[in-house]
């Protein structure tokens, strides 16, 4: 859960989500890893290039400040996720699934959840640093840059991604409304449900979203 | 009236309008160059940025000062007059130099454009202040961060422009404008390049459990397992003294604690200082939030008589540590 004391006041951003919407939607972060990752560079690819595209139509000053860096690999390493990314920048921005070993001239690790809220500048990255529970490794220049120029912007990666979707963009702010009735609805399903069918969700979202920390 | 104006900063149109509606009276920033003090990557605002900031700020009756407080290089005073060209062209409510030259020409060329002293000035004494006052109408000086509060006192009671004091955030321990730690490491300095111990220069390892965090080459700190880290500003780093024989590393300079002033407003009022400065421009706007929210509960709970709030905001500073700084220094 987020430091209470970090949060920016969530007021501005209406479809802002609750803590156990935010919870789903991390869960659904480490699970798109998990799939890109089985779909292979090709198709994994094409749908992270269509992801880069909604962003950039919607923050156009932070992808014209990633493209005027020098060209660089930035590794983004959520720890409790089953694979990490790999961010170009400079003139031919990218983003690829990868392994947590790959090559690149900056890292950045920390958990899903955190990772997530920095990127939409929810949470302050310095903080995070000076108490352990992000490290950086390589270019720090660069990472500083890149934190920088997202802290720039009021990014909302779902109610992005749901603005570009159409009619879903009316969706999103009444499921993230009533993500904490939904996720008790499933709970309660889960623990009337028999055991085999219990354990086939079980091993599905661990298949998605890899092992927990601390779980 | 309120007993202080909040000055806040902003390293980015984002920050300046969490700033702006957490509730600060002015926001101060700077372009994206080497004209201002905290020139990092990523950071500042553009001309078309910074004329939407200065209407989202007039519009919530905040006002806007651009800082141009690094000090122009011999043959390239261009960009700098530039600068002081574009804020007083986009209204800015005030400009905060530290040059002379700049101050002449700002001056000169804008007499209508209010003219604050930089920190990095280091205007310490009444003589200096009048000075900057006479001879370019100097409204404002922002105080170094070396003055105990009956220093500032005495020096309000002998001048007549208004101060400002830093209350929050990292320290910068010595008299500003003059340290060259940072050339000395890294040939990049705060009052050429606007950049104290530039991430270009800085370097973070892994050794084991601890994390050794290097400046151009030297390691400036280690950081034991979870031992809270830091960045690492030369003058706070800790360091084996007698040519590395000792085992004991210690802060050589300043431990990296972080200003904060809140204890002391009743005597900074009685000090009659005008405002109260937040640092950190290069911080995140989750930061300046969080920061400036604080800060304007506890001066609104302090006009009106009201116990002030405790920040809590230990987390969120470098050492984990506050201090009052020079404010208090009682060996001073
Ligand atoms: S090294 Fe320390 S004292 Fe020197 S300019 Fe940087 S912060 Fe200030």
């Amino acid at each position: 859960m987020r430091d209470p004391g970090f949060m920016v006041q969530d007021q501005a951003h209406e479809t802002a989500p609750d803590p156990r919407a935010r919870d789903v939607e991390v869960q659904l972060t480490r699970a798109g890893l998990g799939v890109a990752r089985r779909l292979g560079d090709r198709a994994g690819g094409l749908l992270f290039d269509r992801l880069l595209r909604i962003l950039e139509a919607r923050h156009p000053r932070a992808f014209a400040a990633l493209g005027e860096l020098p060209d660089a690999r930035l590794l983004i390493d959520p720890v409790d996720a089953p694979a990490a990314l790999l961010l170009r920048v400079g003139p031919t921005l990218a983003l690829r699934v990868c392994d947590r070993s790959a090559e690149a001239e900056a890292t950045v690790r920390g958990p899903c959840a955190r990772l997530l809220d920095l990127l939409e500048g929810r949470i302050d990255g310095d903080a995070l640093f000076f108490r352990r529970e992000l490290s950086i490794e390589g270019d720090t220049a660069l990472i500083l840059a890149l934190r920088n120029t997202l802290d720039g912007e009021e990014m909302d990666l779902f109610g992005d991604v749901a603005a570009a979707a159409g009619p879903l963009r009316h969706a999103l702010p009444v499921a993230r409304r009533n993500a904490g009735r939904a996720l008790d609805l499933l709970a309660t399903a889960r623990r009337f449900a028999p055991p085999p069918l219990r354990w086939g969700m079980t091993m599905l979202e661990r298949r998605l979203t890899g092992p927990r920390q601390g779980a | 009236m309120s007993s202080f104006e909040l000055i806040c900063p902003a390293g980015s149109p984002a920050a300046l309008r969490a700033a702006v509606d957490a509730g600060a009276d002015a926001v101060y920033l700077g372009f994206r160059d080497e004209t201002n003090a905290r020139n990092f990557p990523g950071l500042n605002f553009s001309r078309p940025e910074l004329a939407e900031a200065i209407a989202y700020a007039h519009a919530r009756s905040v006002q806007v000062f651009v800082a141009i407080n690094t000090y122009p290089q011999a043959g390239n005073l261009a960009p700098w007059q530039r600068a002081v060209d574009d804020a007083a062209r986009l209204k800015a409510d005030a400009v905060i130099l530290a040059d002379l030259g700049l101050l002449a020409y700002a001056a000169e060329h804008h007499p209508e454009l209010r003219l604050h002293l930089s920190v990095q000035a280091s205007a310490a004494n009444a003589e200096a202040i009048r000075l900057y006052r006479e001879a370019f109408g100097v409204r404002r000086v922002v105080l170094p961060r070396v003055l105990t509060v009956p220093e500032i006192a005495r020096l309000n009671a002998e001048v007549d422009v208004e101060t400002e004091v830093f209350v929050f955030g990292g320290l910068c321990p010595m008299a500003e404008g003059r340290c060259s730690l940072s050339s000395y490491a890294t040939g990049l300095s705060p009052n050429k390049q606007g950049v104290c111990s530039p991430a270009s220069h800085v370097r973070y390892e892994p050794r084991g459990e601890a994390l050794a965090s290097r400046l151009g080459g030297f390691t400036i700190n280690v950081f034991g397992a979870g031992e809270p880290a830091g960045y690492p500003t030369l003058c706070k780093g800790r360091f084996v003294p007698g040519g590395g024989t000792s085992s004991d590393p210690a802060y050589l300079f300043e431990e990296p604690t972080s200003l904060n002033a809140l204890a002391l407003l009743p005597e900074l009022k009685a000090a009659k200082v005008c405002a109260l400065k937040i640092e950190g421009r290069q911080r995140g706007k989750a930061y300046i939030a969080a920061v400036v929210a604080a800060y304007r509960r506890a001066l609104d709970a302090f006009d009106r008589g009201l116990p002030v709030p405790a920040l809590d905001l230990e987390a969120m500073v470098e050492g984990g540590a506050q201090t009052t700084g020079a404010y208090t220094r009682a060996w001073r």
